[in-house]
């Protein structure tokens, strides 16, 4: 019996089979109807984009250097866990951290799944550049990269270490690791990478560039860092529940403190929402339960290109200004700009008091003439 | 010697003036406390939120009195002041004026409007008051003018920089730079009073110096 919504019969079955209720199901495509920005009338459209995707479109999810939280953070979403059903019916065919299968078994997948092509290709790490940094089975991770994205329909870089390098490329970097971008542009390889942001990845991000990518046929429109302008168009700050309070000038000026216990901003405790771009207040994390900002921690800025370098300590607003020239010292903006003030002060009482000295001021020497 | 009262600012320049001065004034009152919240707002204030709005309308007030005051350089129905700027002039004069203040020379040239470290100085703040206000619009996020999109407009003043929270320092940092500048023009202006006993401290109040007529 054919229903409604367009759905098969022996593919709602096959999810019944997996734990996965016809509801969920559907609540699960209506979600993702919602942030992809699209009307109901598409909910059975996502639903059979899927079913029809359960049957073809492979996925490779591979993982370079990085601690594999995007992986922990999809398997660690729970009900009706919506990631595992997408990424279950879309024929995952190779992760290596969730697969059942290893070793020569796991690589001769991994051969087939190349052979075939037309699967979109997801990676999940940082790629180390210096040789004999980064392998697998005997291989260097940045060719496995270059061998992989040839065949690929669509390149995914999910999480800040796949996107710009992220923590594993923090300095002093000694692998001379860089992200999916940069790496496919050393090794000739012109192919766009969608970049996903965020560390871990939102597990909603990706599956909302699949489904896309299912439903529509093409990838989305992209800002200038590669990142879909969907979820990455919106600046942090301006969609924080904390943001009353910064507008009324209320902050947390401690932990554990009382401010802290009422919700104030995190602002100065180093929050970086204001200069992060993502939907995370909106879509959150974790089943849509919480976020950092939610959960009483300071946002530090793991959206942005450049982080976590280029961001200041997680709890300090901004970070230390290096004197170039003089190795070790640094200062913070505060104190630069103390010093050259009272260096001013100085310099002006010296010469006022040497103008008093010189008799110029009695007019014995007569100066300027203006 | 005689002396006669000289018509040196009209009421476009002192007015300008006036604007720039506030809106400095406003700006950094309002930077420090967007840098730092150094007080708390009451449980119905608006207290960030005011601060953030006089901030920005005070960027446009310097931003527009520093377009104001180039446009009156060129085309001041008063004074059209463009090439006391003139940087190979100025370089020639400078050892000249610097030799004064460093009280190795006891006089100096007779310089029109502005001596050459004067006209360096302004030609340097107003660049500053630039770099500021691109750095401002680069870490702002909203419609410059009511139609330039600033996040996206000025990314590539980030990218420059080195991300965004470099920009913010930059433009922390030039506003001290603003503060010096102020702080020794003030002072400057006090010495020069006190010096040629020309009035240069009240002229841009009043629009009048003194000056030594030839005879
Ligand atoms: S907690 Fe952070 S993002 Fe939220 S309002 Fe405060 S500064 Fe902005």
């Amino acid at each position: 019996m054919e229903k409604k919504d367009g759905v098969g019969k022996q593919f709602l079955e096959a999810l019944e089979f997996q734990g996965i209720k016809r509801r969920d199901f559907l609540k699960f495509c209506g979600a993702t109807a919602a942030f992809l920005g699209l009307s109901d009338l598409y909910i059975p459209k996502i639903a059979r984009a899927i079913e029809k995707a359960s049957k073809r479109q492979p996925v490779v999810w591979l993982n370079f250097a990085s601690d594999s939280g995007c992986t922990e953070s999809l398997i660690k979403a729970t009900y009706p866990n919506a990631a595992e059903i997408v990424l279950d019916i879309l024929s995952v065919d190779y992760n290596e951290t969730i697969m059942a299968a290893a070793g020569k078994q796991a690589e001769e997948i991994l051969e087939k799944s190349k052979k075939d092509g037309g699967y979109i290709l997801i990676i999940e790490g940082g790629i180390p550049t210096k040789k004999g940094h980064g392998m697998i089975s005997g291989k260097e991770m940045i060719d496995i990269l270059k061998d992989f994205s040839g065949p690929a329909v669509a390149i995914l870089a999910v999480g800040s270490c796949a996107t710009f390098g992220g923590v594993p490329s923090a300095k002093p970097n000694p692998s001379e690791i860089v992200g999916v971008t940069e790496a496919l542009k050393r090794v000739g390889v012109n192919k766009p990478v969608i970049n996903l942001d965020l560390c871990p990845v939102n597990v909603e991000y990706l599956i909302g560039v699949v489904v896309n990518y299912l439903l529509l046929g093409k990838l989305p429109e992209l800002d200038s860092f590669g990142r879909p302008k969907m979820f990455y168009g919106q600046c942090i700050h301006d969609n924080c529940e904390r943001r009353a309070h910064f507008d009324a000038g209320r902050f947390v000026e401690q932990f554990g403190s009382n401010e802290e216990a009422l919700g104030y901003c995190l602002y100065k405790m180093g929050c970086k929402g204001p200069m992060t771009y993502s939907a995370c207040p909106k879509i959150l994390y974790n089943d849509r339960i919480s976020w950092c900002i939610k959960a009483g921690a300071p946002f530090i800025g793991c959206a942005e290109h450049g982080w976590p370098d280029k961001f200041a300590g997680f709890y300090e607003r901004l970070p230390d200004v290096k004197i170039p020239g003089i190795a070790g010292v640094e200062a913070t903006a505060d104190k630069i700009g103390a010093i050259a003030g009272v260096a001013t002060a100085a310099g002006i009482a010296v010469h006022a008091i040497a103008t008093a000295a010189s008799g110029r001021a009695k007019g014995e020497k007569k100066g300027g003439e203006e | 010697m005689a002396e006669e009262l000289k018509y040196e600012w009209n009421f476009a320049f002192r007015l300008d003036h006036w604007v720039r001065v506030s809106a400095i004034a406003i700006l950094v009152f309002t930077g420090f406390y967007i840098h730092w919240p150094f007080f708390g707002g009451g449980p119905d204030s608006f207290l960030m939120a005011w601060m953030r709005f006089f901030h920005f309308v005070s960027a446009y007030a310097l931003v527009l009195g520093l377009i104001v005051r180039a446009y009156l350089a060129f085309n001041s129905a008063f004074d059209r002041d463009w090439k006391d700027f003139g940087i190979f002039r100025n370089l020639r004069d400078l050892p000249d004026i610097i030799g004064y203040y460093l009280f190795i020379k006891g006089t100096h040239k007779d310089y029109r409007k502005y001596n050459p470290l004067q006209a360096f100085a302004y030609l340097f703040i107003g660049l500053l008051i630039i770099f500021t206000a691109f750095t401002g619009a680069a870490i702002y996020n909203g419609k410059a003018f009511g139609v330039l999109n600033t996040a996206e407009s000025f990314m590539w003043v980030n990218t420059l920089l080195g991300g965004e929270s470099y920009t913010r320092i930059w433009h922390f940092l030039s506003m001290w730079v603003i503060i010096i500048f102020v702080g020794v023009h003030v002072y400057m202006s006090i010495l020069q009073t006190a010096v040629g006993k020309d009035r240069t401290f009240t002229s841009i109040l009043t629009g009048y110096k003194l000056k030594k007529k030839t005879p």
